[in-house]
């Protein structure tokens, strides 16, 4: 796995590792899934996007099926979903976070807010 | 607004890279149609347009990072699908960085060439920035293109352009509905007190229409109102900002203050805007010009400047003043229509900065942008021939590129972009040396150019420079492609690189590029032969004085003296410089021959000679002098006598006349005659004739003057305010200017020295504009036929090497060395025939439009049409000299091993 396969990850990786999570998904779907996650804070645009999917598909998280057609405005489109390696990263990431998220729980601080 | 976005996101997503774009970035516009019909759908079309604007910002910020990674290699495995306006960039940077390379591997090749170049340029950008400054540059006011100078000219009165009167401006005022409004102005000489010394000031009187002329307001206080100009009113004044920061430390509660002028209490009623500088940057004030409403027709010598009315052309309002000139005599009864016929009167209306820049220096300005032209095509044309050499040495290079599969595009760009470097360093370095040329000119350069102090490198010259950089890359970098163009590749492996005898065809580009050259370093060396000859002339002018040792300083009294208080003051001081050591003699006057002052001409009466009704009356010019003028100034009485001191002391009523004057009034007998202007009160004998002195220019024949006494009996000359001391020197001696001041302020503390410069300075002034022209003529056609016989020299001896092993078969053959070198001397002979012949053709025609630079030489003037070709052709010659030396040296056994 290369050095870009640990946590932390960019948070764009994130969203899209997550968004893919349930199944495969293309792109446009992957953009509005993050969005209603993330109540609209975190908008992927396009160059971003198919960015971010392009350094996935390289670095083996993801990878690209044979187009398929569209349900909503039927035409083709590319679909991607998670790979075994993929899986991996999310949870590798997301315990990460949990742990972030713990120790924040933990401190006084936060404790007595 | 939500389209432009769009296009714009999709030109954006143009300049990605290729590989990126086309496997990844397929889906991204349609992602954007359907995001933004989304937020239309739920939030209206502002919150589309926003999302097409943040796609569009999310592209540009792509562009940087993708790049990078193309760039860095760290992108090998995307395929490359078609050429997008990125990859077009990227490729045409890395063909830019390859032609670095080569150019680098060629510094005495890319040295010249840029050198060359960057000359050229910088020259025509230097002349350009000076032409755009003075001649194509509106002037500061707003539409300046409407503004006109109105003239008057009386061809037959002898008399310089006439330019109104108080009574020709009372006429336009109220005749010319076609312009707008009307002003009348004049620039004076006043002494201004206000500080710790008092000055000799240039002020300018305009009538309060001039603001509205002009277009301009004060930035402080109020514009002149007619009240202002009204006889009797108030003395008011308006500051220039030059002089409200200098006087006044930009004081702003400057207004209400007053100054001094000429001994008149004047209050400052206003500050002009920065920059205004009207008629011209060295008057500091401005104050009101009072027009008499009942002015007389006949007293010309106040400016007119108009603004075209809405709707009427220039042409338009020439025609129309020229027809309103028939109702003169309607408007004023006195003049008779068969006065006007017989003086030639006329009317010019012209652009006003026409009028102020003046035919001399405008044509003298093209003339020199003209040149230096020349010597941009001619440095264009050597480089374009160094080109082609690079691009026949490097023809087994080409070959192989094209064999391996390079198109005739990829060499072309190849070319191109040698090219293109070469004019943008060229460009470059150029652009810096007419930045110093610009420098040199505003310092050294001829003051009779007005505007010259607005010339600066400015955003046109840029524009122009970077237009000439591409022009010459497009210019040179064409040659080789056209050489190379239609299949010649093809050609190039099967005799790449070999000499063989078929190069005859292969030279004529690179012959008929030097020839070109030749042609146009003739047409140079003709116009500066021209320019030699006009300077020559002029030089040998017989001015009629003897300008050396002779010092020049102006002083002056100011306006409201006495004529006979200021002429023994005058005098006086005068006196007291004769005493001076190293003085040799003190003359005096009201006018410094070329070097200006005040002077009067007009119509004349000669006693017991009535004049013819309905005739044209005698006209001449006069001026005041004191005594010992004739001695000062080495101008030589022919017959009479000199003004004594005795007759401007008791006021006697005489004069002097010179030889033109006697010769054309005085029937050649002037002494004793009377002779009175219409202006004056009594007769004045004439006493003495002098020889014939150039006043007014050199360029000009001497006309009819009369030198007077300060004081002429009951009346006198009429402008007495200044004067001027011309104090003769022993050889060598000098006087220092300190003892004159030293002895004026004891005199009189409030009288200020103005234009203090000697005789000489004077007269090569006079000359500036011509010798200016001349060197600069001069020196381009130097350059020109330099470049031209280095053309020449550069076409025989490749032509010589290239003919090496057919040179060496004919000597072998039996050929002797004076036959190969007449051999070479035919060849270069050829291009030089051609040039010469071509170069005549052209110098006929354009020198021409030299015609009013040139002083006592006809724009066809047979020696320098004969002697420039001939010294071009001994040039020529030489530059053939020495390859045709090593032809007729080939030695046959060399030439014929080395194949």
């Amino acid at each position: 796995m290369p050095d870009s396969m640990h946590p932390p990850l960019k948070t764009a990786w994130f969203h899209i590792l997550l968004a893919l999570a349930d199944g495969a998904q293309h792109g446009f779907a992957v953009r509005e899934r993050v969005e209603a996650r993330t109540d609209g804070s975190v908008k992927l645009w396009p160059a971003t996007l198919y960015g971010s999917i392009r350094d996935l598909v390289a670095q083996g998280a993801i990878e690209a099926l044979e187009g398929e057609d569209d349900p909503d405005d039927d035409q083709r489109r590319r679909y991607y979903r998670l790979t075994p390696a993929g899986r991996d990263l999310l949870k590798a990431e997301a315990d990460r976070l949990q742990a972030l998220v713990d120790a924040a729980r933990g401190s006084r601080a936060l404790a007595e807010a | 607004m939500t389209g432009i976005f769009v296009a714009l996101f999709r030109g954006l997503v143009g300049l990605l890279p290729a590989g990126f774009r086309e496997t990844w970035m397929q889906e991204a516009e349609r992602d954007l149609d359907r995001a933004m019909a989304e937020a239309r759908h739920r939030r209206g079309a502002a919150a589309a347009s926003w999302v097409a604007m943040r796609g569009c910002w999310d592209v540009a910020g792509a562009l940087p990072r993708e790049w990078w990674r193309v760039l860095t290699h760290r992108d090998g495995n995307a395929r490359r699908v078609g050429l997008g306006m990125g990859e077009r960039i990227m490729n045409w940077m890395r063909e830019l960085r390859l032609a670095a390379r080569t150019l680098a591997r060629r510094p005495g090749y890319a040295t010249t060439a840029a050198v060359t170049l960057a000359l050229g340029i910088g020259a025509t950008v230097a002349i350009f920035t000076v032409v755009n400054a003075v001649l194509l540059r509106p002037l500061p006011y707003p539409d300046a293109d409407r503004l006109v100078a109105i003239n008057h000219h009386a061809p037959a009165l002898n008399l310089p352009t006439l330019n109104n009167s108080a009574g020709t401006l009372n006429f336009y005022w109220q005749e010319a509905d076609f312009f707008r409004s009307l002003a009348g102005f004049d620039t004076q000489q006043r002494n201004l007190v206000g500080g710790a010394q008092p000055e000799r000031v240039e002020v300018v009187a305009a009538t309060p229409q001039i603001f509205d002329v002009l277009g301009v307001q004060p930035t402080l206080g109020r514009p002149f109102n007619e009240a202002d100009a009204v006889e009797g009113a108030a003395p008011v004044m308006l500051l220039t900002h030059a002089s409200w920061v200098t006087r006044f430390g930009s004081d702003p509660t400057v207004l209400g203050r007053t100054l001094e002028v000429d001994d008149i209490t004047t209050e400052v009623v206003g500050v002009l805007p920065e920059g205004f500088a009207f008629p011209d940057p060295d008057a500091v004030v401005m104050l009101p010009l009072t027009v008499d409403p009942d002015g007389p027709f006949g007293t010309f010598g106040t400016s007119a400047i108009a603004r075209l009315a809405p709707g009427v052309t220039l042409d338009e309002a020439r025609e129309r003043t020229t027809q309103l000139q028939s109702r003169l005599t309607d408007f004023f009864p006195d003049l008779e229509q068969t006065f006007l016929d017989q003086a030639g009167w006329n009317v010019t209306v012209e652009r006003y900065q026409d009028f102020m820049v003046g035919d001399d220096v405008a044509s003298a300005l093209w003339v020199v942008f003209g040149t230096v032209g020349f010597v941009f095509l001619i440095a264009c044309a050597n480089v374009a021939n160094l080109f082609l050499v690079r691009a026949e040495s490097r023809q087994k290079e080409l070959a192989v590129r094209a064999a391996m599969g390079a198109g005739y595009a990829r060499i072309a760009g190849g070319f191109l972009s040698e090219a293109f470097l070469l004019g943008v360093g060229g460009g470059a370095v150029g652009l810096a040396l007419a930045w110093g040329g610009v420098r040199l000119l505003t310092t050294y350069g001829p003051q009779n150019i007005p505007r010259l102090d607005e010339v600066a490198v400015d955003g046109a010259t840029l524009a122009f420079a970077v237009a000439l950089a591409l022009g010459a890359t497009l210019l040179f970098g064409a040659f080789p492609l056209l050489r190379f163009a239609g299949g010649a590749l093809a050609g190039l492996l099967r005799d790449g690189g070999r000499a063989n005898t078929a190069g005859v065809e292969r030279h004529r580009t690179r012959n008929a590029l030097v020839a070109a050259q030749l042609a146009l370093a003739l047409v140079l060396l003709v116009g500066s032969g021209l320019m030699l000859r006009s300077f020559q002339r002029l030089r040998a002018v017989d001015p009629g004085i003897d300008a050396t040792d002779v010092l020049t300083v102006g002083m002056s009294l100011g306006e409201g003296v006495e004529n006979a208080q200021a002429a023994a003051f005058y005098q006086q001081v005068a006196d007291e410089v004769a005493a001076l050591p190293g003085v040799a003699s003190v003359g005096l006057s009201t006018f410094v021959p070329i070097g200006g002052g005040s002077s009067n001409g007009g119509s004349f009466y000669i006693e017991n000679e009535p004049r013819d009704e309905g005739a044209l009356p005698p006209v001449a010019m006069y001026k005041a002098v004191g005594a010992d003028y004739l001695t000062a100034m080495g101008q030589r009485l022919l017959r009479g006598r000199d003004l004594t001191r005795a007759d401007w002391e008791g006021g006697a009523p005489v004069a002097l006349v010179n030889k033109a004057f006697e010769d054309k009034f005085l029937g050649g007998d002037a002494v004793g005659k009377g002779i009175k202007w219409d202006s004056a009160a009594a007769f004045a004998r004439v006493v003495g004739v002098v020889t014939d002195v150039r006043e007014i220019n050199l360029k000009d024949d001497p006309g009819p003057w009369a030198y007077l006494p300060m004081v002429v009996g009951a009346w006198g000359y009429p402008h007495m305010d200044a004067s001027r001391l011309l104090i003769k020197t022993g050889h060598g001696a000098s006087v220092p200017v300190e003892a004159v001041r030293a002895i004026v302020a004891r005199l009189n503390p409030t009288v200020p020295l103005t234009s203090i410069r000697t005789m000489d300075e004077i007269m090569s002034q006079e000359m500036s504009g011509l010798s200016f022209t001349m060197v600069l003529l001069g020196i381009a056609a130097g350059v020109a036929l330099f470049l031209g016989a280095i053309g020449l020299f550069g076409v025989i001896s490749y032509v010589v090497s290239q003919r090496t092993r057919e040179i060496g078969v004919r000597v072998a053959l039996g050929a002797r060395g004076e036959d190969i070198q007449s051999m070479v001397f035919r060849q270069s002979a050829k291009v030089a025939v051609a040039g010469v012949t071509l170069g005549l053709l052209g110098a006929a025609a354009l020198t021409r439009l030299m015609g009013a630079v040139l002083y006592g030489v006809s724009a066809t003037d047979p020696l320098s049409f004969l002697v420039a070709p001939a010294l071009l052709v001994v040039v020529a010659f030489t530059a053939t000299w020495l390859p045709a030396r090593r032809a007729s040296r080939v030695d046959p056994v060399v030439a014929l091993r080395a194949e």
